[in-house]
């Protein structure tokens, strides 16, 4: 912990960063993602297991980039939404600094984008014990079954697009639901709405998602979007090869085309 | 508010037929915005485009709706009357009620309901359409031909006597292609290289065209009228300046038994050579996969003997830019190898030999100075088998098509053998004879009746060798399958004509689409054969499918005809059908987010960023932006943006939700 303060205090003394994204304590003993812009206040930050939330969400935020150059505590999650939103141009080589804390109470800097590829790991296990159970049963369903839940599930969403700001990866000015010449999807939380805005947002996330599971933690009715879009990252992967978030000059799966692209997924 | 005229076409009575046309053009006259709604006989006759532009000019019209066929059909006629009538020609649509209904569905209520239904998308969006203007983009009156066999001299020479420039590219050290190697040419017999050297002397010489041999194409980018290239001119390791073709070096090169490309394998070369004395240019160059002192570093025989000094051992490859307006492909093909059939022993039998190695052999400049001797020992071949139809038509072996040219060579080869050998047998084993062209079916008769060749029609199982003979195990499918043995010197394979060696690869760096055989796609197959689907790439020869000469010509100067009626303007109109970058007010500036992950999508590489700067020059934003003369508005870019930042002009988001909310 004090070789996290350490770090960020020193950053903020010298200038490096403008500002220093992490976790401090919460309410109900949770943990709360905390802006340290003064040196002084570095002992607010914590970094333990209650510690989960993908922090890269706010890299993009207009109120955070107005700051000035961030330092951002990094989960893995966090270092692979950073590789993939330099792939797609949002975030540029030493635009960031991540912080890591190490086992033993120290602290890993890395600089730039080069240094974040060699840190970052292939994300095997993401989900929980039940995740994985809930995914099982989901893929022993028969297609029409399998519609019906998901029918079900969306029928609770209340549109609160809570998905959509805890995702890094929903970084656009104008989200198409807000696009309204033409109104592609309903606004309304109807059945026929909500179905609309899910699918048309998975598809927007394939072969981009980073498999953070924020979208599933951030849902006030618990709806299981995260195993929705890590079935379609498995899907991407075994079609075109290749995961998101795994390096910063990686292409996007489904706009470019190389002879040994698989063509099962014609029908 | 919009003033839309509706025209529904009978057409005779191909729409008229199923559709109540009447009907439908009394409904739309009932649809808010129709001020006029008219059914016609015959809409894209003369007395039908006059009711449109009168319809205009009377009433009006801010929008007009053809219900008739295709777009593909008439839609440039129909745009041209109104604009003729001072409407802009986008505002004017096609309902296509022919192949979308009409011809597909039976007479009844629900199809003249789908009918109307189809008008009533096209009147909605109609209302949302904007009027466009074309695009104009400059010319670079250069063509540039990539292959110099026959084809590409044909091209080159018609484009160049046009008053053109032109750049060609060989990637052989020489001109003249597969032409070149032949001995004679059906149906007249007149010696191959005697008919085609003038006019290789003819590209050597012409001041419009520049000649790379022994190069090939590295890079292509642009799009029509403004392509630029790059041609990676391969090292000969001869200065081109200095040598004066004396042929020194090649005498004396110690390395003397390579097998000869242009002899087909049945000749030898040098490791310095030129591949047939008649070459263009007649440079040699040096295979460093053979030659003694790149292999082994010691040699520098033809250094010392070259009398001008013009040996570079150390020349490198060397890349040479060109703008170019257009391009030709011209790559040609190749034959299958002997090796390509288990059947007749792999390739593993010296005498079962290939048409073209037969040509090489029948040819006065060939290894055996035109005597038909045997590869393996150098007799006289006493009796030849000809086969056709070795690998084509054969979907077992995964080429269905017909090859075209075989069964006229080979008439042709068993006609010379029998006029070299007159004592000599020869068999023709053919499944069909192909002889459609003019003085073909008489060449092959010829053949039959005043040469003595045997016809059997029927296939060959099998080819092994026994006591120096090779036996041909056929069967003559004419007398009931009768079997037959033929105990031949000498067995030539028609064998199948393929798609050149690096096709695909081509067909990929100049972004044209090719079929599964890899021979290159036409347009279209009838109405457009010498275009490709990338604008300003043409096609001519075997590069496309199977062609003899004559038609290989012809085809040759059809695409020069493309190229120099491309050239006949010094600017280009382009349809104003492309995509368009959102823009709006600051702070937002656009909907673009710039992730450009349009830019890999895009099929044309049309998409380029754009930064937008405050008054200080700094950059506020980088945004996509579609550069309006690679677009060629196909829309892979607006399906993919996730935040709709793109629009295809003509076919808006808005335009096309209107259309789905009108069905």
């Amino acid at each position: 912990m004090t070789g996290l303060q350490d770090a960020a205090r020193d950053l903020l003394q010298s200038g490096e960063a403008a500002v220093v994204i992490g976790f401090g304590g919460g309410s109900a003993g949770g943990a709360r993602p905390l802006m340290v812009r003064d040196p002084t206040s570095v002992g607010d930050l914590i970094f333990d297991d209650r510690c989960v939330h993908n922090l890269a969400v706010y890299l993009l935020k207009p109120e955070v980039k107005s700051l000035g150059k961030p330092a951002i505590v990094g989960t893995q999650a966090v270092l692979r939404s950073i590789l993939q939103l330099a792939s797609e141009q949002q975030v540029k080589d030493r635009d960031v600094i991540a912080l890591i804390p190490e086992a033993d109470g120290g602290v890993r800097r890395l600089e730039t984008l080069g240094e974040i590829e060699g840190a970052v790991s292939k994300p095997d296990a993401v989900l929980s014990p039940e995740e994985q159970n809930c995914l099982d049963e989901i893929a022993s369903l028969s297609r029409e079954e399998r519609w019906r839940f998901w029918q079900e599930e969306f029928s609770r969403c209340l549109k609160c697009y809570a998905c959509r700001a805890a995702c890094p990866m929903c970084y656009c000015s104008q989200c198409i639901v807000e696009v309204n010449q033409p109104q592609w999807i309903p606004v309304p939380a109807h059945p026929l709405g909500n179905m609309g805005w899910h699918l048309v947002r998975a598809m927007h996330l394939a072969g981009r998602c980073v498999n953070c599971g924020e979208c599933a933690r951030a849902c006030p009715v618990d709806i299981p979007l995260n195993l929705l879009n890590q079935v379609i990252e498995k899907e991407v992967a075994e079609q075109f090869g290749g995961k998101a978030g795994l390096s910063a000059t990686a292409s996007y799966a489904l706009s470019t085309f190389t002879t040994d692209d698989k063509d099962t997924f014609i029908r | 508010m919009a003033r839309i005229g509706v025209f529904v076409c009978h057409c005779g009575e191909n729409i008229s037929a199923t559709v109540d046309c009447a009907k439908v053009a009394e409904t739309m006259s009932g649809v808010p915005g129709v001020v006029h709604s008219v059914d016609y006989k015959y809409m894209c006759s003369d007395p039908g485009q006059t009711m449109i532009r009168d319809a205009i000019k009377e009433k009006n019209l801010t929008g007009v709706v053809v219900a008739a066929c295709s777009p593909r059909m008439h839609e440039p006629t129909f745009r041209r009357a109104c604009a003729d009538a001072g409407l802009n020609p986008y505002l004017c649509e096609m309902a296509n009620v022919r192949e979308h209904c009409s011809w597909v569905h039976e007479k009844s209520e629900a199809t003249t309901e789908k009918a109307t239904d189809l008008v009533r998308v096209m009147v909605e969006k109609v209302r949302r359409n904007e009027p466009l203007f074309p695009i104009k983009v400059p010319v670079t009156k250069t063509a540039l031909v990539l292959g110099g066999g026959v084809a590409g001299i044909q091209a080159a020479l018609d484009i160049a006597n046009a008053g053109h420039t032109v750049i060609m590219v060989e990637r052989e050290p020489s001109i003249g292609g597969h032409m070149a190697q032949l001995s004679e040419t059906f149906p007249t017999l007149d010696c191959s290289q005697c008919i085609l050297t003038p006019r290789m002397v003819e590209v050597a010489q012409h001041p419009n065209i520049t000649l790379h041999t022994y190069s090939e194409l590295e890079s292509v980018e642009g799009f029509i009228g403004n392509f630029n290239v790059k041609i990676r001119k391969k090292a000969r390791h001869i200065d081109e300046t200095l040598c004066t073709g004396c042929g020194l070096c090649a005498l004396k090169c110690p390395q003397k038994k390579i097998p000869s490309e242009f002899d087909a394998g049945v000749g030898t070369r040098t490791a310095i050579y030129v591949p047939f004395p008649q070459a263009v240019p007649n440079k040699p160059v040096i295979d460093t996969d053979n030659c003694l002192y790149f292999q082994k570093g010691k040699c520098r025989v033809c250094e010392k003997v070259c009398p001008t000094k013009a040996i570079r051992y150390d020349q490198e490859d060397t890349i040479i830019e060109a703008d170019v307006g257009a391009i030709v492909a011209a790559t040609g093909f190749e034959v299958k190898g002997c090796d390509f059939f288990p059947e007749y022993g792999f390739g593993k039998y010296p005498d079962v030999i290939t048409g073209l190695q037969f040509e090489r052999l029948a040819s006065a400049s060939g290894p055996t100075l035109g005597e038909i001797r045997r590869p393996s020992d150098g007799t006289i071949a006493e009796t030849v088998v000809f086969i056709s139809c070795a690998g084509s038509r054969d979907p077992a072996k995964g080429i269905e098509y017909c090859s075209k040219i075989c069964c006229m060579y080979l008439a042709k080869h068993a006609m010379l053998y029998k006029h070299k050998v007159h004592h000599g047998k020869a068999y023709v084993f053919y499944m069909d004879i192909r002889a459609g062209g003019k003085m073909y079916e008489e060449f092959v008769r010829r053949a039959i009746e005043e040469d003595h060749v045997s016809y059997i029609r029927g296939r060959v199982s099998r080819i092994y060798e026994e006591d120096g003979k090779l036996v041909v195990k056929g069967a003559d499918t004419l007398l009931g399958g009768r079997p037959i043995d033929v105990r031949a010197d000498l067995v030539v394979l028609g064998t199948a004509v393929v798609a050149g060696e690096g096709a695909e690869e081509l067909a990929q760096k100049l972004h044209i689409s090719y079929d599964p055989y890899f021979f290159f796609a036409e347009a279209h197959p009838k109405l457009r054969p010498v275009e490709t689907n990338t604008a300003g790439i043409f096609l001519a020869g075997a590069c496309q499918a199977p062609r003899d000469i004559p038609e290989t010509v012809s085809q040759a100067s059809g695409a020069a005809a493309k190229v120099v009626g491309l050239f006949s303007q010094s600017e280009l109109s382009r349809e104003p059908v492309i995509a368009v970058v959102h823009r709006t007010a600051p702070p937002l500036f656009s909907k673009c987010v710039g992730c450009f992950l349009c830019e890999s999508a895009c099929p044309y590489r049309a998409i380029e960023r754009e930064e937008i700067k405050d008054r200080q020059g700094r950059v506020l934003k980088v945004v996509a932006k579609v550069n309006p003369g690679l677009c060629q508005g196909c829309g892979t870019c607006v399906a993919l943006c996730r935040v709709k930042a793109i629009d295809l002009q003509g076919f808006t988001n808005e335009q096309v939700f209107a259309e789905l909310v009108a069905l």
